[in-house]
């Protein structure tokens, strides 16, 4: 393992030398024989191109244009690095395995900040740089020794004004409420976001939110079982509502605005007491590009402007106080850090989901099936 | 016993599938005793957490229902093959095939569209006034057994047809000359001539759907969790990869076990078309 580690870099940095014209091309080949390249699975050109580009790993869809648009080019234009795209989506297991396999191909994830201190936590994860990256442009509490938030992303849910026009409903004690508001609710399958709608449908104050009582979140959740389906991607959920499948669901706030659309503004955005979900930035160990570039290329995602760019593009809030501003005015009311809503959401506290998501998530599962 | 040539000749490629496959698998087997400590505390969650067992009724439950109705379905469009001509057969062939081409993901959602609530079937059912209100044919098991079904269906068809078509219709005509009327020739001649048609393609799909995923996810409603699905979530977000090896080491044990028992009864060799 460490061999290999200390090949690959060594590869990498020639590979760098050679680029730049610091090494001609027979020592560089000879170079990549000694180290044994093929079994490394580290072509010529892999080690060159994991010198000078950045490969940043999300989710795919809308967010491979977004991410290359907003934070991508405008790096790549000032760097010379070049920025790539792998839209495998970076779940946990799958950063863990990456790492622990030692075949690392990513720079940076769009990952959660419950991962960030997780993976921090058992080692996977190169501690962020904030001699490079700027704490002051994350929202106090949103900056974590392995990853920060550039974004913002949440839960909140969205109901059929036709069927609820008069008497909208505006908490989560009205999304569970099946008797005042008659009809079927979508949820999200992995307990996100759904324990805490519930805890608070349930009275418990926003400041006691944490540690969260799941028992508690679970009676509430099954008490509305029959009336219930649960998604597990934001297609599936959108598709939910547009389909007329459900009276209220919950949805990725980012989604909101496509959905009023798509339903003519049958479906509205119910913002308050949306959960605001911490996005976190983060960086496998020994990431192909090297610590140093990959810094660089995150403390470029905190450009206010650059945030702003996400929000438009894909719906991510800014997560730099310096972008709230900003914000432009048709957008704020789907932006979680707008002045309009920042007071209104609830804060996810990534630290309890770190420690107890696992569990959580198995019980609320076990709960719904 | 004297070792036969031709393993010689299989013999690199047995290795190459013991090194590139068999190993890797006992290797993530090996983790059910292994994580997080060494042990056998991932089996005893089996017993101490009903939610386990649940997840493996489901799965059990499914697959044996979609079992049924596959091989069921896949029967009676076998037979009709079996006994067309053979332009008109290779005409239903090439479409029994062509749903092999459609992604698993298309036709979930392609249920989604003709089933759900708004969709064209309850339409159809509410402005003919059939009934009020939609009827909920997926987002639960219904939707789940619907899907599953018709993705197994030529997996049930093509061990059969092979299996009817290998028959000797003149052992019918001679069950039909000797006095028996059509059903009696089916269910005492007939029947039993396509048992091994019929083992083959349940084995088939109940294996195959044992580890679906995809389907019940989409047509479920998250209500229907099966051990697939909770195999990935343990690998993916909890990060239990014991409880999920231990759940994987279970079905592959299950599925060898099954193997075996009907070896006892059966030439698996020949339920498969292998002859003698």
């Amino acid at each position: 393992m460490q061999d290999k580690n200390f090949f690959k870099e060594l590869l990498t940095k020639s590979a760098e030398d050679f680029k730049a014209g610091r090494m001609d091309r027979r020592d560089f080949l000879g170079l990549c024989a000694v180290a044994g390249v093929a079994t490394y699975a580290v072509s010529i050109g892999d080690a060159q191109a994991a010198a000078d580009e950045i490969v940043f790993w999300n989710w795919g869809g809308d967010a491979v244009k977004c991410h290359t648009d907003s934070f991508g080019s405008p790096f790549s234009t000032d760097s010379g690095l070049g920025f790539k795209v792998d839209t495998s989506g970076p779940l946990q297991g799958k950063v863990k395995e990456m790492v622990d396999s030692g075949n690392i191909t990513a720079d940076v994830a769009d990952a959660d900040a419950f991962d960030a201190i997780a993976l921090g936590k058992s080692g996977h994860l190169e501690a962020i740089d904030y001699s490079v990256v700027d704490k002051k442009k994350v929202l106090e509490g949103f900056a974590w020794d392995h990853g920060f938030s550039a974004i913002f992303y949440g839960y909140g849910f969205m109901y059929d004004s036709e069927k609820f026009g008069d008497n909208p409903p505006s908490t989560w004690a009205d999304f569970f409420d099946t008797n005042k508001f008659a009809g079927k609710r979508s949820l999200y399958k992995w307990a996100n976001g759904a324990i805490e709608g519930a805890l608070l449908a349930d009275g418990v104050a926003k400041a006691d939110l944490y540690p969260c009582d799941v028992d508690r979140a679970i009676s509430k959740i099954q008490s509305i079982k029959d009336d219930s389906i649960y998604w597990g991607s934001g297609a599936e959920a959108s598709q939910m509502i547009i389909d007329g499948e459900v009276t209220m669901g919950m949805v990725w706030i980012n989604r909101a605005k496509a959905v009023e659309a798509d339903t003519k503004g049958r479906f509205k955005l119910v913002m308050n007491e949306a959960i605001a979900m911490p996005g976190a930035y983060i960086v496998p160990k020994g990431n192909p590009a090297g610590r140093e570039n990959v810094m660089k290329f995150l403390a470029s995602c905190q450009t206010p402007e650059r945030q702003i760019n996400m929000l438009s593009c894909h719906g991510m809030t800014p997560a730099n106080p310096e972008a709230f501003a900003m914000i432009p005015d048709d957008l704020k009311r789907f932006a979680v850090t707008s002045a309009e809503n920042i007071d209104k959401v609830v804060f996810n506290d990534p630290a309890w989901w770190a420690e107890n998501g696992g569990d959580t998530l198995n019980r609320y599962l076990d709960a719904i099936g | 016993m004297r070792l036969n040539n031709y393993w010689l000749l299989v013999a690199p490629l047995l290795l190459l599938v013991m090194a590139l496959y068999a190993w890797p698998v006992i290797n993530i087997l090996w983790l059910s005793v292994t994580e997080p400590q060494a042990g056998l505390q991932n089996y005893e969650k089996l017993f101490a957490s009903s939610s386990l067992a649940r997840i493996l009724w489901t799965t059990l439950r499914v697959c044996l229902l979609t079992t049924f109705g596959a091989v069921l379905a896949g029967y009676l469009v076998a037979y009709m093959m079996a006994h067309l001509a053979s332009g008109e057969r290779s005409w239903m062939l090439t479409f029994v095939l062509v749903s092999f081409w459609v992604s698993v993901l298309v036709r979930a959602f392609a249920w989604l569209t003709l089933l759900g609530r708004n969709g064209l079937l309850n339409g159809a059912l509410i402005s003919s006034g059939l009934t009020d209100e939609p009827i909920t044919f997926v987002r639960n098991e219904l939707g789940v057994l619907i899907g599953m079904i018709h993705y197994m269906i030529p997996y049930a068809v093509l061990p059969l047809l092979a299996n009817m078509q290998g028959l000797d219709g003149r052992v019918m005509s001679a069950s039909r000359s000797l006095g028996a009327g059509p059903l009696v020739t089916f269910r005492r001649i007939y029947l039993p001539l396509t048992m091994p048609g019929i083992f083959a393609a349940s084995i088939l799909v109940f294996v195959i759907s044992l580890g679906f995923y995809v389907t019940p996810a989409i047509l479920g409603g998250g209500r229907v969790l099966m051990a697939a699905e909770y195999i990935s979530v343990q690998v993916l977000v909890t990060l239990q990869w014991g409880t999920a090896s231990m759940l994987a080491t279970l079905m592959l044990g299950g599925v060898l076990a099954l193997m075996f028992t009907l070896s006892r009864f059966m030439k698996l060799s020949e339920v498969f078309g292998a002859k003698a």
